[in-house]
């Protein structure tokens, strides 16, 4: 009875976005494409004011974007890679405020769509983090010497090698950027769902008197799951920019 | 939940696009934006702020090495003052000794030389008195004889010889003063 109340809108309306301009070419631009211009700009702004203000005790924006780029040179830039690893940082915190943005647009009322719940946005950037660490590999070790310490494991019988050769390939030249893309694709889209189901619930609960009753169940469910929603926005970034800067440290140096 | 699989299967029999695929505008607006954010990031937005930071940690780092350089400046200025402070105290100790030793020997030597003045003075006087009773005596004893002739020629009337009567007169004398 009440679940007939309730209006659940097609998948592909709460994912599939229309475009806004340049529809019909391949530039359309619509929510997602907006989102993550958005974070890009916001990243860029945050950065911009942060280091304008240049106070000796941080405060605001300032003390947000240094906690973060702090953060993020310390526990995932020196931790994973070393010392050798800090030219890698901008890049790095480039990748963990993209993503982290593009994710907390998820709780961000009116907007409610995180990005990277599209894979047009997790799918490019493990893309752009897969080349990225094979030219690292390639760079620092040379073609040969990379490509045989990535795939070849050493002290293993002939034989075995037959077998490991091939998981090898699949481990650090398949999987690797398909776990990083369907990791944080998947977790944002269940998240997504999961917000707007319990929204549409709530509404209906809202709407039909009858259901009032139990109201505050869903509600509280939606409102639980926000903030869960948030750590998990910047979980997924912090993951997915530590399981890149692990794969580009271990090109950087000889495998094992 | 089971809703939204119905809808999902429903959307995706329907004919409508998968909202598992990337769709092409998307992926070009993300590479793109994410590449400008990269660029722009490490040529123009990062590089300050980390300078800054740095810059911060250096100077807190210089703060601290100069606060321990003072610290250790101070103490070691402290130590010399107490240093000089138990050194004058060993001095101030060292002159009040000396002085009271001085003194002591000053004292010593005033009163011995009070008590040496005081015993010349006594003898002095002593002998003074001496020779005053020597002459007193002597002036009296010319007196009481010229006095005794004098009696004694009231007595007898008669005159005397004084020359002749000087042996009495001496006689008489001493039996007086002995």
């Amino acid at each position: 009875m009440l679940l007939a109340g309730i209006n659940f809108p097609p998948i592909s309306d709460v994912l599939n976005w229309r475009s806004i301009v340049f529809g019909g070419t391949p530039f359309a631009l619509n929510k997602v494409g907006l989102i993550t211009l958005a974070a890009t700009v916001i990243t860029l702004v945050l950065f911009f004011f942060a280091g304008r203000q240049a106070k000796l005790v941080p405060s605001g924006v300032q003390n947000f974007v240094e906690s973060m780029v702090d953060f993020i040179h310390n526990s995932i830039v020196v931790d994973v890679m070393g010392p050798e690893g800090v030219p890698w940082a901008p890049y790095l915190t480039g990748l963990f405020f993209f993503i982290f943005f593009c994710n907390i647009f998820e709780v961000i009322p009116f907007i409610q769509m995180p990005a990277t719940a599209r894979m047009s946005v997790p799918a490019p950037l493990a893309l752009i983090v897969w080349i990225t660490f094979i030219a690292v590999g390639v760079k620092s070790q040379g073609v040969g010497h990379y490509f045989k310490n990535a795939i070849v494991p050493p002290g293993v019988p002939g034989p075995l090698l037959l077998l490991l050769v091939p998981l090898e390939i699949l481990s650090n030249f398949i999987v690797r950027p398909f776990a990083l893309a369907v990791r944080l694709f998947g977790n944002l889209l269940a998240g997504h769902l999961l917000l707007l189901t319990f929204a549409v619930i709530s509404e209906a609960m809202f709407v039909k008197s009858v259901g009032l009753v139990v109201l505050p169940l869903p509600f509280a469910m939606l409102t639980a799951l926000t903030g869960y929603e948030i750590f998990v926005s910047a979980l997924q970034a912090f993951i997915f920019t530590i399981l890149s800067a692990l794969y580009i440290a271990e090109a950087m140096k000889a495998a094992h | 939940m089971s809703t939204l699989i119905f809808a999902a299967a429903a959307a995706s029999s329907s004919g409508s696009s998968n909202p598992i695929l990337p769709a092409t505008g998307e992926i070009i607006w993300s590479i793109l934006s994410f590449g400008i954010l990269l660029v722009l990031l490490g040529k123009w937005a990062y590089p300050p702020v980390r300078k800054m930071m740095a810059d911060r940690a250096d100077k807190i780092r210089g703060d601290l090495d100069a606060a321990d350089m003072a610290k250790a400046e101070a103490q070691r200025t402290l130590e010399e003052y107490k240093e000089q402070l138990a050194q004058a105290r060993r001095d101030a100790t060292h002159i009040l000794d000396e002085a009271r030793q001085t003194a002591e020997a000053l004292r010593a030597d005033l009163l011995a030389k009070a008590e040496e003045d005081a015993a010349n003075v006594r003898v002095r006087n002593e002998e003074a008195l001496r020779i005053e009773r020597q002459r007193v005596i002597a002036e009296l004893r010319s007196e009481v004889g010229s006095l005794a002739l004098e009696l004694a020629e009231k007595i007898i009337d008669a005159e005397v010889d004084r020359a002749a009567s000087q042996a009495l007169i001496d006689s008489f004398i001493s039996e007086i003063g002995s």
